[in-house]
């Protein structure tokens, strides 16, 4: 248990660290953390990079997983328009976009 | 442009299930295979795939134990099989392109424009004489030196000028305005013109221009009597005629007297009564010669014809004579009728007013009118007087004879 705490507080300290490093050099921080990247185009279209995969697709949601996090877009008649290894295209209702 | 370039490659449309299809656009993603149009259906998802990647899906497919079917095929590819099925089609339909291409290396037609004394005829012979005709290669065409050719040998066009207009030769022109005189106009002397009455009756207004007049208002004078002389007398001192000036004699006079109109109409009139029945026969005209069409035998014993012909765009464009249209035959009875009074007046009041516009336009006034619609044995008769002022004096040459008698 000790060493789990051991180990976030690390992790921790090494994206701080990393954050602060990107800051002064004012690098792109999607590009540097793979951090994911969502274009919102009212609430009709959605573009979304530095995604690993697809974990859940179905006309009410699609479920990404990043990098660090996972992201949740919830609304209805959702299609996607296109994907590929780099982006992909979510075309619909768009109501919901959740960060888990 | 995308959608050129799927269309030229070819797609299909896939319909995956099974245990994760999730998974298997994963994989798809990883491997550089596009895949668009995701959609979910009831026991799976539709999607598109290119046939290039298509054939990369098995191993995919295996992994991820998934069940591909395809929905539909798109694109170049996979027309090209079924084109070859109809190969007299396809043929039929590169020749018609092939056709339309080749004609538009001709000229199909010339127009002339803005030509008022010299006749269409003349600039088409010329035309023709110089090779420039319809049918001719747009190549062979040389439109400055036809231009500058028009101008050499037509004195009046004052400039000209011609275009090519898709396969249509369009030459505009412009003639000289200005009145060009001959030289036998420019000679031209002045014989002597009298002014003389075409009718008999009484004078109310005379103005004379040129001549001596030989009547006065309010003179009654019978028809071909002389109201102005063309010889105009030159005197002496003690008052003889020295010699007469010939001159075209001028003057608006206006001469009063009654003018008769009748015209009749008869009781009966055959008139058509169509039945109803007709019958169409279609046709085709390329040209002023060749007409096909279906024959038809004698279709009815009374009948009349009515042409329809139309000309389809893309013929009316390329100004390729090529016509389709079709003759409509109308079985009709010959009916007599009888005019009734009411019919009878208007026929013949029409005709009176026809007589009566054809007055204004040549200048008369009507004074009286007094018009009766009568019956004889033969029909109805319309009888007008008409007190009238009318223009006269009609030009007839001078008589010379009596210069020399009065020297």
């Amino acid at each position: 248990m000790k060493t789990d705490i051991k180990k976030n507080s690390n992790q921790n300290n090494t994206n701080v660290k990393k954050m602060k490093l990107l800051e002064s050099l004012q690098l792109p921080k999607d590009v540097c953390l793979g951090a994911l990247r969502v274009t919102l185009t009212g609430n009709e279209e959605a573009w979304i990079e530095n995604y690993k995969g697809l974990l859940e697709y179905s006309e009410e949601a699609v479920l990404l997983q990043g990098k660090n996090c996972q992201v949740r877009l919830e609304g209805s008649a959702l299609t996607i328009d296109y994907y590929t290894n780099e982006d992909m295209k979510i075309s619909g209702c768009i109501r919901n976009v959740c960060y888990l | 442009m995308l959608n050129l370039l799927k269309q030229t490659r070819g797609y299909l449309r896939i319909h995956v299930s099974g245990f994760s299809p999730e998974r298997f656009m994963n994989l798809c993603s990883n491997r550089d295979i596009l895949l668009w149009d995701i959609e979910q259906d009831a026991d799976g998802y539709r999607m598109c795939v290119s046939l290039q990647s298509f054939y990369r899906l098995k191993a995919i497919v295996r992994k991820t134990r998934t069940k591909v079917v395809i929905i539909e095929k798109c694109g170049l590819p996979f027309l090209v099989p079924v084109m070859q099925k109809r190969r007299v089609f396809v043929g039929g339909l590169l020749l018609a392109i092939a056709f339309w291409y080749c004609s538009t290396w001709f000229v199909w037609d010339i127009e002339v424009d803005g030509n008022y004394r010299i006749t269409t005829d003349q600039l088409e012979r010329f035309l023709k004489s110089r090779s420039v005709r319809t049918g001719m290669r747009k190549d062979e065409l040389d439109i400055g030196s036809l231009e500058k050719e028009i101008r050499k040998n037509f004195t009046l066009v004052t400039w000209t000028s011609a275009k090519l207009d898709g396969t249509k030769l369009l030459i505009s022109i412009k003639e000289n305005d200005a009145p060009i005189l001959s030289e036998e106009d420019l000679q031209k002397t002045v014989t002597g013109t009298d002014l003389v009455t075409e009718y008999g009756g009484k004078i109310v207004s005379m103005v004379v221009r040129s001549g001596v007049p030989k009547a006065a208002v309010g003179d009654e004078i019978e028809a071909g009597t002389m109201l102005v002389d063309g010889k105009v007398p030159v005197y002496n001192e003690d008052g003889t005629v020295r010699e007469y000036i010939l001159t075209d004699a001028d003057a608006d006079i206006m001469l009063e007297h009654i003018k008769e109109f009748k015209s009749t109409l008869p009781y009966e009139y055959v008139a058509k009564e169509y039945t109803g029945r007709e019958k169409k026969q279609p046709y085709i005209r390329i040209g002023d010669n060749f007409e096909g069409k279906i024959p038809v035998e004698d279709p009815y014993l009374i009948y009349d014809r009515v042409m329809r012909q139309s000309q389809p765009l893309i013929f009316e464009k390329l100004d390729i004579p090529i016509f389709s249209g079709s003759y409509t035959y109308r079985e009709y009875r010959n009916v007599e009728y009888e005019y009734s009074l009411e019919e009878a007046e208007k026929l013949l009041n029409e005709k009176l007013m026809v007589f009566l516009s054809t007055l204004e336009e040549k200048g008369v006034q009507i004074i009286e009118k007094n018009v009766k619609i009568d019956t004889s044995d033969n029909g109805w008769i319309v009888h007008g007087e008409f007190l009238v002022h009318e223009p006269v004096g009609k030009r007839v040459v001078t008589d010379r004879g009596v210069e020399t008698s009065d020297e």
